[in-house]
């Protein structure tokens, strides 16, 4: 029972960080001086559903 | 019933990380730290599940993920050189067999610790990986802080952590020291967060984690997790602003808590007075003299699991101060109780060398780190907390491993890449500021 109830919990925060993880551009990328050619060139292309 | 809302899980999980390759990563993370596959009776047990999970997130970060400006840390390069001095000694050590066994697991360790920090390439991927340890790890602290306080723990190796085989973080001393490291950065969570935004829900769910943390070395009955716990009071100190209200706090907190405590962890405690009467300390001081004189016969290391050849006599006081003559005791194939004997008697002086230094590097890093970041406001506010809090989990398993052979606990080795990944996270950002004067001169090129 108590073992269920902890694992429940902490498995439940673990799935929605991932989920909240899923939804945050930075995770992957954040902004740097040196791609700021490459990101005007970017924005006028079609945007990318994973980033 | 559990075994399949764990491979729910696990398959979610799996399927997020295809979205997004560093969540692999975390997969990893989660499966070294929780082991699902000894939680369950079937399925999983049957799948190698950790392989699987490091094989994606390598090969997640080989073909997905941004490699521009990768920097590689000092104590990366140490940590490889640890690895293959391991190997060395592997082939050659005392008992082959036995070795090898400690071999498998603890490569993967050092290996998946030098990878770490080639992922961390953004704040929210540090943020999560600490994140996720600290989760993961909560699925045993919570399980060991509700169970101490339904039935008083019940002494050394009688808390039930889910686990019976009582290795990995299953292991009493262990988790009782890194339930007190991670409580700094626990504490960092509830100022600085962004995953989850440290609201009134986070500051509370982060209180009663510390306070699970702190309930472990009491269910465990485990004096290193006392020592811990008076070090990790003495480290806050520097981080705290009204000193004196904080220690008036630490003595009423201290004192109104001794009631509540349970009579097998005070006797055990007290214990720590009379260690020249108690066997497992007195073993612990034979062992570690054993050790020593192992070492300079052998400078290089037994390897893996040397100490299965020690024969150690030592005295044992039947009753403190009594008059009556100490009783000999004779025992062999005594563990170590120490990572720094586990380091000398397996590794010799070069591991414990290279040892010492990715440990001691770590920590003189987080200072440098936390000095250079201390201004409370702008862009990086967040950084000079996570690396104090960093450092001061550091320290405390730095003590504990004076008492648990600790030496290759994975989960430490994951503290370790999170160092060395925001160490070279903000090198790059450093390197990135110095260059913005000269790009905005510079005519775009049309690349």
């Amino acid at each position: 029972m108590i073992d269920n109830l902890a694992l429940g919990l902490s498995h439940g925060l673990m799935m929605l960080a991932a989920f909240l993880l899923l939804k945050r551009p930075d995770l992957d990328r954040e902004p740097s001086p040196h791609d700021s050619s490459d990101t005007k060139r970017k924005s006028t292309e079609k945007p990318r559903h994973d980033a | 019933m559990r075994d399949l809302a764990f491979i729910a899980f696990l398959l979610a999980f799996f399927g997020m990380g295809f979205k997004r390759p560093f969540l692999l990563v975390l997969v990893y993370v989660y499966i070294d730290i929780v082991s699902p596959q000894r939680l369950t009776y079937l399925l999983l047990n049957s799948v190698p599940i950790s392989l699987i999970a490091v094989a994606l997130a390598v090969g997640g970060w080989i073909l997905a993920d941004d490699k521009r400006d990768t920097r590689v840390g000092g104590r990366q390069v140490l940590i490889v050189l640890l690895l293959l001095y391991c190997w060395g000694t592997t082939i050659t050590a005392d008992f082959p067999v036995e070795a090898k066994e400690k071999w498998d697991w603890v490569w993967k360790a050092l290996a998946f610790a030098a990878f770490l920090p080639l992922t961390l390439r953004t704040r929210v991927r540090i943020e999560a990986l600490l994140l996720f340890m600290i989760l993961a790890a909560s699925s045993i602290i919570v399980v060991g802080g509700i169970k101490t306080i339904a039935s008083g723990g019940g002494g050394y190796g009688q808390l039930n952590l889910m686990v019976d085989n009582n290795s990995g973080l299953y292991e009493g001393s262990t988790i009782s020291a890194v339930a007190i490291a991670i409580v700094p950065i626990i504490v960092w969570f509830m100022h600085h967060g962004t995953i989850f935004r440290p609201d009134w829900r986070v500051k509370a769910y982060c209180l009663a984690l510390v306070f699970a943390c702190l309930l472990i070395p009491v269910g465990t009955s485990t004096r290193t997790g006392l020592l811990c716990i008076g070090l990790l009071a003495l480290l806050s100190i520097r981080n705290v602003k009204r000193k004196v209200a904080y220690l008036a706090m630490l003595g009423v907190l201290g004192l109104a808590a001794i009631p509540f405590l349970p009579s097998t962890f005070t006797n055990r405690m007290n214990t720590i007075k009379t260690y020249d009467a108690d066997e497992s300390a007195s073993t612990r001081l034979a062992v570690w003299k054993w050790t020593i004189e192992y070492a300079k016969a052998n400078p290089f290391g037994g390897g893996f699991n040397a100490y299965l050849g020690n024969h150690i006599r030592y005295d044992l006081k039947t009753t403190p101060g009594a008059a009556e003559a100490p009783k000999v005791e004779v025992d062999k194939a005594r563990a170590y109780h120490s990572a720094y004997f586990e380091m000398l008697g397996e590794q010799g002086y070069p591991g414990l060398a290279i040892w010492l230094a990715i440990n001691l590097i770590g920590i003189v890093r987080m200072e440098f780190i936390r000095r250079r970041y201390r201004d409370p406001d702008g862009e990086f506010a967040w950084v000079g907390p996570l690396a104090a809090a960093l450092q001061s989990g550091h320290i405390v398993y730095l003590l504990g491993a004076g008492f648990i052979a600790i030496a290759f606990q994975p989960f430490v080795y994951m503290l370790i890449g999170a160092q060395i990944g925001l160490d070279t996270y903000l090198a790059r950002k450093r390197s990135e500021q110095s260059f913005r004067p000269m790009r905005r001169s510079a005519v775009p090129s049309p690349a």
